[in-house]
Order: C-alpha cells, then structure tokens, then sequence
C-alpha cells in the first residue's frame, strides 16, 4: 500500500493537489481513497460532491471520506469513561471525571486522533493507494512524529512494567501468585508478561506504533509539500524538510501552487513575478534532491473530476 | 492425638508463612515503589509532572486501577514517609 | 550459675508479662479485643495486612534484635556484669518495654501512623527538618561506630573474617535461589542455612582471608557499604536478612542451651566501680551513663520506628499488642541477658587464655581476679587494646561465646566463629541500610539548596554522591578519630535514647490527653519519662564535657556540635511536651 500525504498552510492548494493526486491514482488503475483528515474539510468542493464521516464511492478506482476528528475524540473518550467507570467505580469519590475534562483538553489529543485515523485507514486493505487531504502544516508534522515520540515513551513504560513484573516474579516465587481486592473482587497479579493486561496494551501498542512509524518513512510513503512561490515560503519549506528528516520522513516533491505565468506581465505584478523566479532558483539550488514544480495560478478554481484530472496530469506529474 | 497433629500442622503452616514474608518484606516494599512511580508517571497530568502521549494513556489507563489505588495510598503516607523509610530499613 | 541467671531472667520476665505488662494493657492502653485495628480497617493487603500473633512477633523481633543487644552489654560489663544485668532487666521492665509497647499501641489507635508523626499530631508539628538533620547524624555515628566494633573484631580474627565474607556470598546465592530459581522455598532455605553452616566451618578450617591491619579494614568496609546500597535489595540485603533471622534464632537457641547446661560460676568481677573505665578510657559513672552503653536490650528509640512504622500496620487484634510489643522487648533482654551471662561466666577464661599478652602489654592478670576496682580502670582497656588482641567488645562476646558453647562440646573456635558471624552478620547488615537511610536522609537535607543553585543540588542529591558521603564521613570519624568506636557508640546510644525520649513523651502525652489514665498508672508511664529525659540529658552533658574534649582532633567539632544539637533537641522537646500539656488543661477547664 502507497500512503501519500500533501503538507502546506491553509488555503495553499492541500486539497486541490490531493484530489487531482488521488483522481490521477485511480486513473492509473489504481483502487484509491481519499481522506480528509483535516476538521477544515474542503474535499467534497474539490469533487463538488457531498461527503461525510462514511467512505462514498466518487469514480471507478476511487473513493472520498472526511473524517471528524472532534467526533471521533469523544468517541474515545466516552468509550474510556464507561470502561473506566467500570473498573474505577470506587474512585468515583474523588471526582474521576475531573480526569475526564483534563484528558479532553490534554496536548496531544487531536494528533492522538489524527494519528488512529490515519491508523484506521491504512489498515484497509481494499486499497492500493491512500491519499491524505492533511491539515495544516504544523498540526499534520507533529501527527507524523508521533509514532516516534509515543514509541519513546511507550518503550520507556514497557521498560518499567518489566521490572515491575520482575519484582513481582521474585515476590510470587517465594509466595506464590500475588492476589490482590480490586473493588471487592479478587484479582491475580501475574508476573507473567503475557498474563498482564498493562503490558499486552504496551506491547501491542509499541508494535503498532512502530509499523506505522516504519510505513511513514518508508518508501511506500510519499511527502509532498504544497507552498507558493514567495520569499518567506522558501525558509518555511526548509524547515519542513528539515523538521521532518528528524523523523527519518523524505519530502518527495514541492508543488509551487498559483503560479502567475503571463507573457507579458502588466508592472504592477513584475516585482512579484521577479519574486517567483528568485524563489524557484534559491530552491532548486539550496533545497537538491527534491523536485520542484510549479502549479500556475488557473482562470477557475478546479472543481469536479475531470478538472481535477487536467491538474493531475498537466502540473502534477 | 489428632488434634495435637493438627495444632503443629497450622504452627507449622504460620512458621512457613512467616519465614516466607520475611524472605520478601523489602522486595514487596520495592513494588509498591515501583507500581506507585508507575502510576505516578500516567497519571502526570495530575500532577504537573510530563505526562506520555494521551494515546498511550487512553491504552492502559481502563487497567491501571489497582496501582492508582497503590499511588493514592503512598500519597495518603507522604506526611509520614521519612519514619516509614526508617521503619523499613530497620535499624539496631 | 550461668542456668540460674537465665532462668532467672526467663522468670523475671514472664511474671512481670503477666502482671506489670497485663496492668498495662489493661489500665494504660485498654486494649479492646472488640477494636478493629489499622490491619483491618485500613486494609490494603499490602503494608496493612491481619498477621498471626506468633508471626508477627518474630518480624517485630527480628527487626528490633540487631547488633545492639550484643554490642551494648559487651560494652557495659566493665562496670561488672550485674550492674550491665540490671539495667537490661530493670531498665527494659521500666522504660523499655513500655517504650516498645506504648509506641505501638498509640500508632494502632491513629491508623498506623508512626510515633512520629503522632507526635507531631499531639505535640505541635515540630520540625521536620531538625529531625532529618539529627537522624542523618545518628546514621554518620552508626557508621562510624559499626565500622570500629567490626574492624576491631575482624581484624584480631582470621575465622569470623573469612566467615563473614563466605556468608555474604551465600547470602548472593540464596538470593538468585529463592527469587530467580523455582525452587521450593523449603529447598532454598534449607540450601541457606548449609550454606551459613558452610561459611562458618570454612572459617573454622581454613581462615584463609587475613587482615591485621584495621585501617585497611575500614577501607574495605567503605567500599563495601557504598557498593552494596548500591544493590537493588533482592540481590544482598534480602536474603541476607532471611538468613540473619536463622542465625539469631539459631544462636539463641544455642547460646541458652548451652548457658542452662553450663554449670559454671562467674569468674568475671560481679561489680568493679561506679566510675569504671567504660567510654573512651574515661572514668564513666554508671548513672546517668549506662544508657549511652546500652542501648538496645534495655531501651531503643529506634524500635518506636519499627513498633510504629511497620508491625501497627499487621497486628491483628488489639489483645495481641501486648506479646508482640512488650514480649519482643523483654525477649530481647533475655538475648541481652545471654551476652551478659556468657561473658560473665567466660570472660576472664578468656583473659586467661591470653595471660601472657596481658602480662606483656604491662597489666596485672592477678590484680584484675582480686581487685574489682583495678578491673574497672584497666577492664576496657586490655579487651580493646590491639596488641593483647581480644577484639574489642564483640570480641570478648565471641570469645566467651564460643568459651561457652564448648560446655555443650562445640569446638571453641567454632563456636567463636559462630558468635563472631552471628554479631558481624548483624553489623554488615546495618552498615549496608544505614548508608541507604543515611543517602535518602541526605537527598531530604539538600533539597533547600535547590533555591540557591541548581547546578550543586543536582551533584549533591546524587545517589553516589550521597553514598560515598555518608560513608568517607563515618570512615573519618572512625579512622581519625583514633579507632575510639566506644566514643562513637556512646553518641550513638545518645541518639537512640533521645529516639526513645520523643516517642515516651508522646506516649505519655497519648496516655494524658487521649487516654485520660490518671493515678498510679499515669506515673508508671511519668516516672520513667522524666528519668529517662533527665539521665539522658545528664548523660549528654557529661559526654560533652568529659568525652568529646579528649577525642582526637578531627572528631571534637562533629561530634561536639552534634553533641549540642542533641542537647538543643532535648530542650525543646521538653518545652514541647510541657506547653501541651498545659493546653490539655486549659481545654478541660
Ligand atoms: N492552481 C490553482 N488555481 C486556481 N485556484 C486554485 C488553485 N489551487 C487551489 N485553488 C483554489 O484555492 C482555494 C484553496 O485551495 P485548497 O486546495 O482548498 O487549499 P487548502 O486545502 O490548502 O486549504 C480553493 O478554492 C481552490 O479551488
Ligand atoms: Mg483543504
């Protein structure tokens, strides 16, 4: 399975370019989805279609989602309160649900979403291709470290609970098995990894965490920045590119979005064309390695299949 | 006869029950420490302390009950910690 | 003589269990069989846990019964060993198992909380930062103290050094068998306890690890304190605790039989002088002195720690405080009791058995038999002197030890070796948790430097730092301060008995105030309160002005500043105690 991600501020031209992509895919032969995980969503105008939370069908090979990140928080949430609700029932004492308000706003929650969503749907695997409509930029590059970041801490805590379980093995092989009253029931405190419910989370978490932290730098994975051709977007896509090889992620190709292309410009937008050229040549010089291609600036938002398509294989490829 | 039989069998039993938390009072005071840090460490947000990514959390949390319980009993001690350290570490 | 003193012992205390301690018990703490204790209703399974009496009787005594009741007495009997019994009978029946037992049953009536936080609860908060500093000092002299008893034993004799070395590695083995291995707990004990039996039978056979040289020994027991806190606990100091508890109970076991079949009148002088040669070479009258000496055995503020932090948590019913409080404590006279006996009975066979030493290190053999008070001047000064050789206090305790148990046919040197490891093993143990109680107390003092600068609070506050602190600081004191380990403990003691003065003022306030005993029962806990608070103030004071000014150069600031914060402390409790007191009344009126 590809993956394909478009990276830019708002109002670049993220969705244009995943739309046109992923049109361009399933032109190809290939069976693709789009998914907007930006809570901005603007992908049902691209293909001038309603969208919605479910996976609709918009053309042969291709099919179009957006997904509510917010709805799918408190889904979590909800889901998490009920179970805790279970297990922490004699805490209700001490006002759990103040966890609850804090765990809602905690940093990190909606790149924690983000990140299940992507999670969800590359796990599909009816596709050949996934094209992601992202949020912007710096939303969309903490999402892609995240699996970085979280398998830290997660190895971290598998390290703890290892030795957890190891004193815990000490103990029960003078003692016997540990037991202890959760809630009125008695419970086994096993020293066994595979016994421990703790761990199994850690460890099945780890391993999700690091195929999807593999598949983000693989070369299945394709990064592609959206920008346009201004002074102050050259220094930002450095810092994109840089940021992200971080995390061992590769920026495949930089779109240069709303290109003005005229003959004979009028003065007033001579300086802003000088502009343009500076640009493209500080970045085919400073930035190597990296494609750049220029989108011009069209006569009409592109709307609807088809013009997607022209964008796709006119300026994208 | 029978009953004396069976007054040694329980002395025995209590001997053996004894000598067995004797082998292990330190290493069970050395778990409580660690479930408690463990705890302590996913429960950060509470107290100010960096907390993993929510993901992680949202994870294991519905299972970590009893060793909030353990950390809860640990704070409730803070005040007394110093002499309970003392009382652990017997000294004489 | 010997059956008779410890029968004796064994029917002083057990016919005053059932009378003084059962007035106690029943007019003091009102024990309520009914009660629910902490174990039941602050369950957690975990520190709160019901235990069987008998059970937890043996925790409880195998915590409180360290190298103290050895060390103590084998000090004291310079004064002759009845004044050094006494104190072990009357002074644990009067103040030191009411301590014990007092302290444990205020800490089960406020949810197993310690005697010092109760303190805190009915004596006004007193600061807690005082308290660490002065803990931290008493763990710098333990160090010391125990540093010097071991060296100076360790160092006259091959046997119990190879013996205690051996143990500590049968101590590693026992450790990866009982937690790393599935072997059954009888397998692996039993396995131990051979093992024990091994090390000290090596040491008999082949005491191949030699050390003469008592410098070089602190330098190994440095190095060895501040490796072995460093050890996550399961791998030394654990199993080495388990094994410990066979070894107590083993040796005691021994120790009485062989003291009930031995048969034999005391040759040591009964009493020499009231100011004998105790502490420093230093004329040390008895009274207010001796509980600068012994400690454990008669009185220890430590097991107010141990009553109040660990066992209030498990005790199982209230009618059961009384054989695990108060019948450890006098359990602990009876051991105290046996040290005395077997010095008292041996002690001078064992001055015989070096009779040419002592002729040659210029003291009179003969003069000691007939003139008690001659044997009180020079008495400490032949058992700790280098070239007569006998060891120190644990060495005339493991002299006559093993003098004793060949009654019962043991091998001298066996049985030698044997008490040798039974008090060295106890001593190894308490360097190695004194230096981690000692690092954790010194990570609490450094924490106000903090606010001035990050960068030393973090050197200061890490665990090595802390560590090899605490232990070079003991090693000074000891190494420079002239191998004086009599001065040492006697600070120590101090210490300790200041321990217990806290914890019987906030027992007696508990038993006023809360208890609301008056008559004679209230001045069976007042009486000794106020003697104790003013021996050891008394005592204190002497011990500045008497023995910290002949102290070698290097310890007479420490231990004098030490000293007088002591001093400062007791005051202040004092002045404490008495402002609530008066609240107390105010509030009834
Ligand atoms: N090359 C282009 N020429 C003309 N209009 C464009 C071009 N690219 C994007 N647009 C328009 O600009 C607006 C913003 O583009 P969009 O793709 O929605 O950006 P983003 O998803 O980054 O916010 C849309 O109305 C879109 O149709
Ligand atoms: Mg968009």
């Amino acid at each position: 399975m590809k993956t394909y991600f478009f990276l830019g501020k708002g109002g670049v031209g993220k969705t244009t370019a995943s739309a046109a992509w992923s049109v361009g895919l399933a032109r190809s032969g290939m069976k693709t989805l789009v998914a907007s995980i930006d809570p901005a969503h603007n992908l049902g105008d691209a293909f001038a279609a309603d969208l919605g939370d479910r996976i609709t069908h918009v053309a042969d090979n291709l099919d179009a989602v957006e997904v509510n990140i917010d709805d799918m928080i408190r889904a979590y949430l909800d889901e998490l309160s009920v179970k805790m609700k279970h297990t922490y029932s004699y805490m209700s004492a001490m006002n759990i649900d103040g966890y609850f308000d804090i765990l809602k706003d905690s940093p990190g929650i909606e790149e924690y979403a983000t990140m299940e969503a992507i999670k969800k749907f590359v796990a599909l695997a009816q596709y050949d291709a996934v094209v992601f409509d992202t949020p912007p930029t710096g939303m969309t590059i903490r999402v892609l470290a995240m699996p970085r970041v979280s398998l830290l801490w997660t190895e971290q805590l598998v390290k703890m609970r290892k030795r957890i379980l190891a004193t815990r093995g000490m103990v029960e092989n003078v003692q016997g098995r540990l037991e202890a009253q959760v809630d009125g029931e008695t419970v086994v405190l096993s020293s066994d990894e595979k016994e421990d419910p703790i761990m199994q989370e850690l460890v099945a978490y780890r391993e999700e965490l690091k195929t999807l932290k593999d598949m983000f730098s693989s070369d299945q994975s394709y990064v592609s920045i959206v920008t346009m051709a201004e002074d102050l977007a050259l220094l930002e896509t450095k810092r994109i590119i840089e940021s992200l090889g971080k995390f061992r992620i590769r920026v495949h190709a930089i779109y240069l979005n709303k290109f003005f292309a005229m003959a004979n410009p009028p003065d007033e937008i001579k300086g802003k064309m000088e502009e343009q050229e500076r640009v493209v040549a500080r970045m085919k010089a400073e930035i190597p390695g990296i494609a750049v291609k220029d989108i011009p600036l069209l006569r009409n938002s592109p709307r609807g299949i088809e013009a997607l398509f022209t964008v796709y294989s006119k300026y994208l490829v | 006869m029978g009953r004396l039989l069976d007054s040694l069998k329980r002395g025995f039993r209590s001997f053996d029950k004894g000598m067995r938390e004797d082998a292990t009072s330190l290493i069970r005071k050395q778990l409580d420490e660690e479930e408690s840090v463990f705890a302590l460490l996913t429960m950060g947000a509470f107290s100010g302390l960096p907390s993993p990514p929510t993901g992680v959390l949202l994870r294991i949390l519905p299972h970590m009950s009893r060793e909030i319980s353990v950390m809860n009993k640990r704070s409730a001690g803070l005040d007394d910690v110093f002499s309970q350290t003392l009382g652990t570490f017997d000294i004489d | 003589m010997t059956a008779l003193i410890v029968l004796f012992a064994a029917a002083f205390y057990i016919f005053f269990y059932f009378t003084y301690g059962k007035a106690l018990e029943r007019n003091v703490v009102r024990a309520d069989g009914a009660r629910p204790t902490p174990a039941y209703t602050c369950r957690d399974n975990c520190d709160y846990v019901p235990a069987n009496k008998f059970v937890l009787f043996g925790h409880h005594f195998a915590s409180i019964a360290g190298a103290g009741p050895i060390v103590g007495p084998a000090i004291a009997v310079v004064w002759g060993w009845l004044p050094a019994l006494l104190w072990v009978w009357f002074g644990n029946l009067f103040i030191g198992s009411i301590h014990d037992y007092l302290s444990l049953m205020a800490s089960v009536r406020y949810d197993g909380k310690s005697i010092q936080y109760v303190s805190g609860e009915l004596m006004g908060k007193s600061s807690k930062y005082i308290f660490e500093v002065y803990i931290y000092f008493t763990m710098i002299l333990i160090v010391a103290a125990f540093m010097g008893t071991y060296g100076a034993l360790a160092s006259k004799s091959p046997e119990i050094l190879t013996a205690s070395v051996l143990f500590m590695v049968a101590a590693v083995v026992e450790g990866q068998l009982l937690y790393k291995t599935k072997l059954p707990f009888w397998l692996s004990s039993v396995i131990g306890v051979v093992l024990t039996i091994g090390a000290i039978v090596v040491g008999f056979v082949w005491p191949f690890i030699k050390c003469p040289n008592i410098q070089l020994l602190y330098m190994f027991q440095v190095i060895y304190i501040i490796l072995a806190a460093a050890l996550p606990v399961w791998f030394l100091l654990q199993p080495r605790d388990y094994l410990n508890s066979y070894i107590l109970w083993g040796g005691i076991i021994i120790a009485t039989t062989a003291a009930v079949f031995a048969f034999r009148g005391f040759n040591w002088p009964a009493y020499t002088s009231f100011a004998a040669r105790v502490i420093s070479g230093q004329p040390s009258p008895f009274w207010p002195t001796v509980p600068l000496v012994i400690a454990c055995g008669a009185l220890s503020g430590f097991h107010s720690i141990v009553g109040s932090g660990t066992t209030s948590k498990q005790l199982d019913n209230e009618l059961s405080g009384l054989f695990v409080g108060y019948g450890a404590m006098f359990m602990e006279g009876m051991l105290s009791t046996i040290v005395i006996t077997s010095i008292g009975a041996f002690g001078f066979t064992v001055f015989q058995g070096v009779a040419d030493k002592i002729t040659a290190a210029g003291f009179d053999l003969a003069k000691m038999q007939t003139d008690a008070a001659y044997f009180g001047q020079v008495g400490a000064e032949v058992i700790n002197s280098t070239d007569i050789g006998i060891g120190g206090a644990l060495g005339i305790f493991t002299k006559s030890f093993g003098q004793m148990l060949n009654v019962i046919k043991v091998p001298v040197k066996l049985g030698t070796t044997l008490g040798g490891l039974w008090a060295s093993a106890f001593v190894l143990t308490t360097l190695d948790t004194t230096n981690r109680l000692a690092r954790y107390a010194f990570q609490e003092l450094v924490e106000p430097i903090k606010k001035v600068s990050k960068g030393l609070h973090a050197v200061l506050a890490d665990r090595w730092v802390a560590s090899i602190f605490a232990a070079c600081l003991g090693w000074f004191l000891i190494a420079k301060g002239g191998n004086a380990y009599t001065a040492l403990w006697a600070g120590f003691a101090g210490a300790n008995q200041l321990l217990a003065s806290i914890a019987m003022l906030t027992a007696a306030t508990w038993v006023k105030k809360v208890q609301k005993v008056g008559g004679g029962m209230l001045a069976a806990v007042l009486i000794p309160t106020f003697v104790l608070w003013t021996t050891v103030f008394v005592a204190l004071v002497w011990f500045l002005f008497v023995i910290v000014p002949v102290t070698a150069a290097a310890l007479r600031v420490i231990l004098g500043g030490f000293v007088i914060l002591m001093l400062v402390l007791d005051i202040w409790l004092m002045y404490n105690f008495f402002k609530s007191w008066n609240e107390g009344k105010q509030n009834k009126a």
